[in-house]
């Protein structure tokens, strides 16, 4: 059952040189319980499209085409005021660095309360402390250390307090933004497993917004791979990173580069080639395929044509003239 | 001079900071290591480890309790004014952050040409400027004419990170002190870096310090490792030795992460409970534990029934023969390095 349908998704900001086009024509699902990662370097729109769905786009920033159905409601054109309830109860948003949005002076557990209390104003003062410590727990965070302040505790237990707090609402879908980014490879790997025990245990659907391929193969049971502001693959993880037992099967050369970036400890111990150049500027017209310039493979039809996402196997597409059948 | 074929030697190192209650922080604790002429030495751990502030010693940069640190034969700690300016060119830093190292109004070539300038180096305006043109090329920022006149803005991370590794060899140094020179870059830039790092050893033959929290990154830049947790080295072998052999429960979990292959957030079958990496989160270098600084966390130390040995005794770092009996090169420091666990 679908959750989320971002369809035919284009954003774009108006800046001083012009309308800049980051996301464009965008389509992904999200299944209820299920959870999805996008995969990019910066600038390829996967924050943008991330904060359109729960309407946090700068001022600068429109949806020009498309819509977005969270749980039967539309959101696009939605105002402030009828977007407001939906936020926390149905989506809840967690920021990169937001361990670091945390208020310094208040304890975290009334910053926990507030955010119950603002959402849900009839809720009775015991039941939303109860929810409070039963979040903290939910996160691994002992109710001792309930009525601490941000800076007693480190980068990786701070992290798991905005996960506790955006989840004060019961929201349907999480969308974390590069929630483990800043962390070192230990708590990473804790956060990471703790958004993994969530999704069990509190039956929630995630959106995993990551440059970092390791944390989205962790955590996700899908990939939507973008680049300046296309989708170019999506599939299942298992399929597109490979297993322990299979091999990658990643068909467009940008992921399949993203893949060979970092070394993997149980391959050859060789450094990868990596990427030249760097993406297309978006604010100019981009005739043929966006990655042509930096792509090893590169064909005269790519210089000419936009590939289309073509199905390669079940649930597996990717954009690249490569598999498409026009090189032949 | 010796004729030591190490371009730094560290021995015994303390770095040892005031805390704010009176407490002593020990952010490094005694470290001793070398790095021999053409060597990468990776130094790998986590945030508040200690690794930066032993870079920030070599450097210089702050002020070691004791300890000594080696360089062209001159013990870097006991050198002042002149002398302590004359050595530290043998010894160049390039820093995480490519947007905050250079400065925004300079153009590259200000950057670049600015260590000469400070070291009184290069010889004349012409010598400089060939200089300068040839470092950018070596960090193959191509073709150098036109990037010399070019501000940071117009540059990408890696772009900038080749500027700072441009300014950093233009003085010919020895070693390189390089503190997270990837983590802040895309993921597609971060190869092209750690390539031209390695051919940069390969045609100049200088060596590095190569401080990183990413063992797998580590594995394949560096020809050997020093795994640091809170102040010390517990472990440092040759990459393959490290990887292959992990002799330390620390370097263990480490690379389990790493490698994607530990069983984090899973149910254990058996006891039915949430499998941890390691328990709880590294201790604060101001309340570094008695003996072993990591037993608390350790799951060796738990499966032998906590031995007093490890609450009481510190252990030295010595040679293991867990990757090979003949190895003179991996040491490790653990009351029970044989231990599978």
């Amino acid at each position: 059952m679908i959750l989320l349908e971002i369809n035919d998704v284009s954003i774009d900001y108006r800046t001083e040189h012009g309308t800049l086009r980051a996301v464009d024509h965008v389509s992904l699902h999200v299944d209820r319980g299920e959870s999805v990662g996008i995969a990019g370097e910066s600038g390829c729109g996967k924050t943008t499209l991330g904060l359109a769905v729960p309407l946090l786009l700068a001022q600068n920033a429109t949806v020009a085409t498309g819509s977005i159905t969270l749980d039967g409601t539309s959101l696009v054109g939605l105002s402030e005021k009828q977007m407001d309830p939906l936020r926390w109860t149905k989506v809840a948003f967690v920021f990169q660095g937001a361990m670091n949005a945390l208020n310094p002076v208040q304890r975290i557990d009334r910053q926990i309360l507030e955010a119950i209390t603002t959402h849900e104003t009839s809720i009775d003062a015991g039941v939303a402390h109860k929810r409070v410590l039963d979040l903290l727990d939910s996160v691994g965070i002992a109710p001792a250390r309930a009525s601490s302040y941000p800076h007693e505790f480190s980068g990786g237990m701070r992290q798991r307090v905005m996960i506790a707090m955006s989840l004060a609402c019961r929201p349907k879908l999480l969308i974390a933004d590069e929630p483990t980014t800043a962390l070192d490879v230990i708590s990473q790997a804790q956060i990471l497993s703790l958004l993994n025990q969530l999704r069990r245990a509190e039956d929630l659907s995630l959106i995993l917004i990551s440059h970092d391929l390791a944390a989205i193969k962790r955590v996700c049971d899908r990939v939507v791979v973008m680049y300046a502001g296309v989708v170019v693959e999506s599939g299942l993880t298992a399929e597109i990173f490979g297993t322990s037992t299979t091999a990658p099967s990643a068909a467009h050369p940008y992921t399949q580069s993203l893949i060979a970036a970092h070394p993997d400890l149980h391959g050859q111990r060789v450094l990868a080639e990596g990427l030249s150049g760097h993406p297309p500027d978006l604010s100019q017209v981009i005739v043929g395929c966006r990655f042509a310039d930096r792509c090893p493979h590169v064909m005269d039809v790519c210089q000419r044509v936009e590939p289309t996402l073509v199905t390669i196997a079940p649930g597996h597409v990717a954009a690249c003239h490569l598999v498409d059948g026009e090189a032949s | 001079m010796t004729n030591t074929p190490n371009v730094l030697e560290v021995k015994d190192l303390v770095v040892h900071f005031p805390g704010r209650r009176g407490e002593v922080v020990k952010a490094v604790d005694g470290v001793s290591f070398n790095i021999a002429r053409g060597e990468i030495l990776a130094l790998v751990g986590e945030s508040g480890c200690g690794k930066s502030t032993i870079a920030m010693s070599v450097m210089q940069l702050v002020v070691p309790t004791s300890g000594t640190i080696i360089t062209g034969g001159e013990d870097l700690t006991a050198l002042h004014g002149k002398a302590l300016r004359q050595a530290r060119r043998r010894i160049q830093m390039i820093f995480q952050d490519p947007f905050g190292s250079l400065d925004a109004r300079q153009t590259v070539y200000e950057s670049v040409v600015e260590p000469l300038i400070i070291h009184k180096a290069g010889g004349s305006a012409d010598e400089r400027r060939n200089r300068v043109l040839e470092a950018l090329d070596f960090a193959h920022l191509r073709p150098p004419q036109r990037l010399a006149a070019v501000y940071p803005h117009q540059l990408s991370g890696g772009q900038r990170q080749r500027v700072a590794i441009a300014s950093a060899i233009v003085l010919g140094p020895e070693l390189i002190v390089a503190d997270e020179p990837v983590s802040m870059l895309d993921v597609s830039a971060r190869a092209g870096i750690l390539r031209l790092m390695v051919d940069l050893r390969d045609r100049l033959g200088v060596s590095y310090m190569f401080i990183t929290h990413d063992l797998a990154v580590a594995w394949v830049v560096a020809d050997r490792i020093a795994v640091v947790y809170l102040g010390r080295i517990v472990e440092i072998g040759t990459s393959e030795e490290l990887v292959a052999a992990p002799a330390h429960p620390y370097t263990k979990a480490l690379l389990a992460v790493s490698g994607g292959d530990d069983r984090t957030g899973e149910i254990d079958p058996v006891s039915g409970e949430i499998i941890e990496v390691l328990p709880g989160e590294t201790p604060s270098a101001a309340k570094v534990p008695p003996g072993c600084h990591f037993h608390p966390r350790c799951p060796r130390y738990a499966e032998l029934g906590q031995p007093e040995v490890c609450r009481v005794d510190d252990p030295v770092l010595h040679l293991t023969n867990k990757s090979d009996v003949k190895s003179q090169t991996h040491e490790v420091a653990c009351h029970f390095p044989e231990e599978p666990i």
